[in-house]
């Protein structure tokens, strides 16, 4: 079911919109990122559904509740900031176990709160208790840092302090997990082993979770489903695979990938009687989702095309979509080989996996592309 | 998808009493805003109010029994009704108040014009030379600021009075009379002159620093001798910074209180002695009302000046790359910088080093040096005036008690929440000379509902507000560098703006709050004009027994109290210097 519900969501800022009929559904347990370049609106709504931005209007409700008027203090939504947030004045122990302090604050008594606060304010004047610390080693278990609790930090690295700020928002068992471009700040070795330690903790702990990103690649490995935003509107909310196989505009399309994008023309053949679609000059392609008629965005992903010599006597592979093409250009990619292609005055990009040396083309290498009807979407 | 239910669903409703617009997260805060602008509506804009309505009116009102009582309110609105310019007329015509002003505008003048040619050649030599000495210098520049300057007027008529060791030696030398007469304008201009360059001196620095050398190398390139690139290019360039110090030591020169006291003498009379005398000798409040009104009057056309003057110009903080000291490298001209920079520096040790002699001498002014040496001095205080030490220990810590937490809060809503009406409301103090700010609170609250003047407390609430522009840019400072992620992430975790501000923003603020609070302190101490004014008698600090020592003829105990007002104020800015070098974050 739908734990968070983001209804019409919008906000402007002296006139300027930021976010503009906003919605979203997002369901129980499940890994969620807001997608879109910079100043998309993607963190305006994060900070809406945290409390720290009050929507100009709409209804964010989280466990069916509207949160409007709740102040960020109480939504008990988690936050991971860009920047970690840790706080400096305290050791990776004390980071993690402020938001217990906080609880055990608000629920003692007048005597022992003050006794709570100056532990909160200086660990020299209060001890911890064992349930507490107990909780708070446990929890920084889950991310590996328990060697490191006693240091401040800023004698920590980044992906250790990172590590922290997850530590500190999920200690909290928020009902609700909010990460603002968790993995920008780290280098892109740290940035795989991150995600899959993100990944795991939201599964094991099934806690509902948004993120933000504007890393494709990031949503695409990590997130159940993903909301791609642009110019404060959400333009398709859909899981990794439909995004990528079936995105609803070529701004999606290109966002989510590489992509061959043509402009197209229905055509119906005469003795068949069967669709096709017309790219430029006389090159016709056979399409799973051909319209009835008129014109058509067609996109086709560069991994989609089977390649193979043209030369000597070979004849021609079989398939609905043949077509002679010509390498025009070749970048090695070390997993995969990108081809610059040319048929018949129409250029495309077409991704091959690398096997061996023998296998590469080079320029000017006549060869034969073969395509699927299912591999060429129409938008 | 779900459709829209009318209003909130769910039984939340309760819930939705709060609808800020844009903050939710600032709740309980905002009570506290309003105290804090009560404050200063009380203390400061009240009596500022007041001493105006009384400058036209005549006679005392009562405002803030005018809030409260209607009868006192009617007696109010009647006097008010009788406003006339009445007053102000007469201070054109009363020769007396006229030449006040005049004698404040031209000591002002002469001091700033004197402190800026004084200042050049050290600022140049600071910023741009590698005179040797350099660092010892700049430590020893610090020695002006320890001294409130009724002692450093004491001090200056122990050496150039008429038994002065000076004096001494210029008989021994020619024989005759005194060096100059101390006790006149041009003793009050030297003692203000020599105690107040450093307030115009690292300005200047910076204005030096920021004017481009490769100009200067460019212009001696040309062809241009050392001395003109320095007044056709250096000097122009720096001009604005060396214009906006000077305004800045006419505003401290012209609302000085110490120096004047002591030595100005019975014919030359000065605005801010004029004033002390009106309210303290005669009980005289329109005329002390007039007085303070064009105290404050002048002291604001001038503050705002400077602000004009350097407004869109920050020097030393625009000029991104560091630059060599360049300029001249003259060897000669190096060691005639250090000899001079010397020589002006000279003159405070020298003063400083006269009362601790003064300190220890049994009798002095017969001879040069003391006729013996004794100790006994500061056993008489330790024993006798133990009670004044404690005193100002007591007021200073009221004081920065007060400030800090309102400095904190202030600092928060302007830095966070672009007050504006904090950020202004805080500073007005800066253009309110100590005098002024006594006269006007003394006069505010002399009558029931609030009668406060006399009392320690309102005493304390003096001090707060005259030390709060000091206090706030101190903790406006590192509350800048607290990032806004680090709050937001608190009140993330389930902290209330009241925990994230005792847990995470006060903690952080914590050496800003720690350097902030011992100036306020330091300040305090040396406070003069405040504490003459409206230090009632058992709650004397030191500055006040001080003062009353000299009025007495009891030189050599003010002088071993000077010494201890001395050697805390030293002590204390050097902690207030370690914490904010030992900034951890």
């Amino acid at each position: 079911m739908e734990f968070v519900s983001i209804q019409k969501l919008s906000k402007s800022y002296a006139g300027v919109n930021a976010l503009e009929d906003v919605n979203l559904e997002i369901r129980e347990g499940e890994l969620f990122a807001l997608l879109g370049p910079s100043g998309c609106g993607k963190t305006t709504t994060m900070r809406c559904i945290a409390g720290f931005e009050e929507p100009t209007s709409g209804i964010i409700r989280i466990g069916g509740k509207d949160i409007r008027g709740i102040p960020a203090h109480r939504r008990n939504c988690g936050m991971v900031f860009q920047s970690y947030a840790l706080f400096p004045h305290l050791t990776v122990f004390e980071n993690v176990a402020y938001p217990l302090n906080l609880r055990r604050f608000y629920r003692e008594g007048p005597v022992t709160k003050l006794g709570v606060l100056a532990g909160m304010i200086s660990r020299r004047w209060t001890r911890t208790p064992p349930k507490i610390r107990e909780k708070v080693e446990e929890t920084l278990e889950l991310v590996e840092l328990n060697h490191l609790k006693d240091r401040l930090p800023n004698q920590l690295s980044g992906g250790q302090q990172q590590r922290v700020a997850l530590a500190r928002a999920i200690i909290m068992e928020p009902s609700l997990l909010l990460m603002d471009e968790p993995l920008s700040n780290l280098d892109k070795k740290l940035r795989g082993s991150m995600r899959k330690l993100i990944c795991d903790l939201q599964r094991k702990l099934g806690i509902t979770t948004i993120f933000v990103t504007h890393d494709q690649e990031e949503a695409m490995s990590m997130a159940d489903r993903i909301a791609v935003m642009k110019e404060g509107r959400v333009v398709q909310t859909d899981t990794p695979s439909r995004l990528y196989s079936r995105p609803a505009t070529t701004y999606v399309a290109d966002f989510v990938g590489s992509s061959n994008l043509f402009q197209a023309r229905v055509k119906v053949e005469e003795q068949s009687g069967n669709r096709l679609l017309s790219i430029g000059s006389g090159l016709d392609l056979v399409s799973a989702f051909t319209p009835d008629g008129g014109t058509a965005e067609v996109l086709i992903r560069p991994e989609s095309f089977s390649v193979f010599p043209r030369e000597g006597e070979l004849s021609p592979p079989e398939s609905k979509n043949c077509l002679e093409a010509r390498v025009i250009r070749s970048t090695y990619l070390g997993s995969k080989v990108r081809y610059e292609m040319e048929t018949k005055g129409t250029f495309f990009q077409v991704d091959v996996v690398y096997t061996d040396e023998k296998t590469l083309l080079g320029e000017g290498d006549p060869v034969w592309v073969t395509l699927e009807p299912e591999q060429v979407v129409v938008l | 998808m779900g459709h829209l239910g009318a209003g909130a669903g769910g039984g939340f409703v309760r819930e939705g009493k709060v609808r800020e617009k844009n903050k939710t997260w600032s709740g309980g805060l905002g009570i506290l805003k309003i105290m804090i602008l009560l404050f200063f509506m009380i203390f400061l804009i009240l009596p500022l109010v007041s001493i105006l309505l009384v400058s036209f009116v005549g006679e005392p009102i009562n405002l803030p029994g005018s809030l409260v009582d209607p009868l006192i309110r009617s007696a109010t609105l009647e006097k008010i009704s009788e406003f006339s310019l009445v007053g102000y007329q007469n201070l054109w015509r009363d020769s007396r108040y006229l030449s006040a002003l005049m004698n404040s505008l031209k000591l002002a003048t002469g001091v700033s014009l004197c402190v800026t040619l004084l200042c050049l050649p050290m600022a140049y030599a600071f910023a741009r030379t590698d005179m040797p000495f350099k660092k010892t210098f700049a430590a020893l520049a610090t020695v002006p600021l320890v001294m409130p300057t009724f002692i450093s007027s004491y001090a200056f008529m122990l050496m150039f009075g008429q038994t002065g060791w000076v004096n001494h030696l210029w008989r021994a030398l020619s024989g005759e009379g005194v060096l100059f007469e101390v006790q006149s304008m041009l003793g009050i201009i030297l003692v203000q002159v020599f105690f107040f360059f450093p307030y115009a001196l690292w300005p200047m620095v910076a204005a030096f620093r920021a004017s481009d050398s490769a100009l200067e190398e460019a212009s001696r390139n040309l062809g241009a001798k050392g001395g003109i690139t320095f007044l056709g290019v250096t000097l122009p360039l720096a001009g604005p910074g060396i214009l906006s110090s000077m305004l800045l030591v006419f505003t401290i020169s012209f609302s000085d209180f110490g120096t004047p006291i002591i030595l100005a003498p019975k014919n030359l009379n000065l605005i801010v002695v004029e004033a002390y005398r009106e309210i303290a000798g005669f009980f005289n409040w329109t005329g002390s009302a007039i007085l303070t009104v064009v105290m404050v009057g002048v002291a604001a056309l001038f503050f705002w000046l400077q602000r004009w003057v350097i407004r869109g110009k920050e020097y030393g903080t625009i000029s991104g790359k560091p630059m060599g000291s360049g300029g001249m490298k003259g060897k000669g001209l190096n060691r005639f910088l250090s000899l001079y920079t010397l020589l002006v520096l000279l003159v405070p040790l020298l003063a400083v080093g006269s009362i601790f002699l003064s300190s220890i001498a049994t009798t002095w002014g017969h001879d040069a040096l003391p006729d013996g040496y004794t100790l006994k001095h500061y056993a008489t205080i330790f024993s006798n005036s133990s009670g004044n030490i404690l005193n100002s220990l007591i007021l200073a810590m009221g004081a920065l008690l007060l400030s800090v937490v309102i400095a904190v809060f202030v600092s928060w809503f302007v830095v966070r929440r672009g007050s504006v009406s904090l950020d202004w409301l805080s500073s007005i103090p800066l253009v309110v000379p100590g005098i002024a700010l006594g006269i006007a609170l003394i006069q505010t609250f002399n009558t029931p509902p609030l009668q406060l003047t006399g009392t320690a407390l309102l005493l304390v609430i003096a001090y707060t507000i005259r030390r709060m522009p000091y206090m706030i840019r101190s903790t406006m400072g590192t509350m800048m560098a607290i990032r806004r992620d680090v709050e937001e992430a608190s009140v993330s975790l389930g902290a209330s703006p009241f925990m994230t501000m005792a847990t995470v923003v006060g903690p952080l603020m914590l050496p800003g709050i720690i350097a902030g609070g011992i100036l306020v302190f330091v300040t305090v101490i040396k406070e003069t004009s405040i504490s003459i004014l409206m230090a009632p008698t058992d709650w004397a600090p030191m500055s006040l027994a001080v003062f009353q020592n000299l009025l007495r003829g009891e030189f050599y105990t003010a002088s071993a109290m000077s010494i201890v007002i001395i050697v805390l104020v030293i002590l204390l800015q050097n902690l207030a210097g370690k914490v904010t070098r030992d900034q951890l974050y």
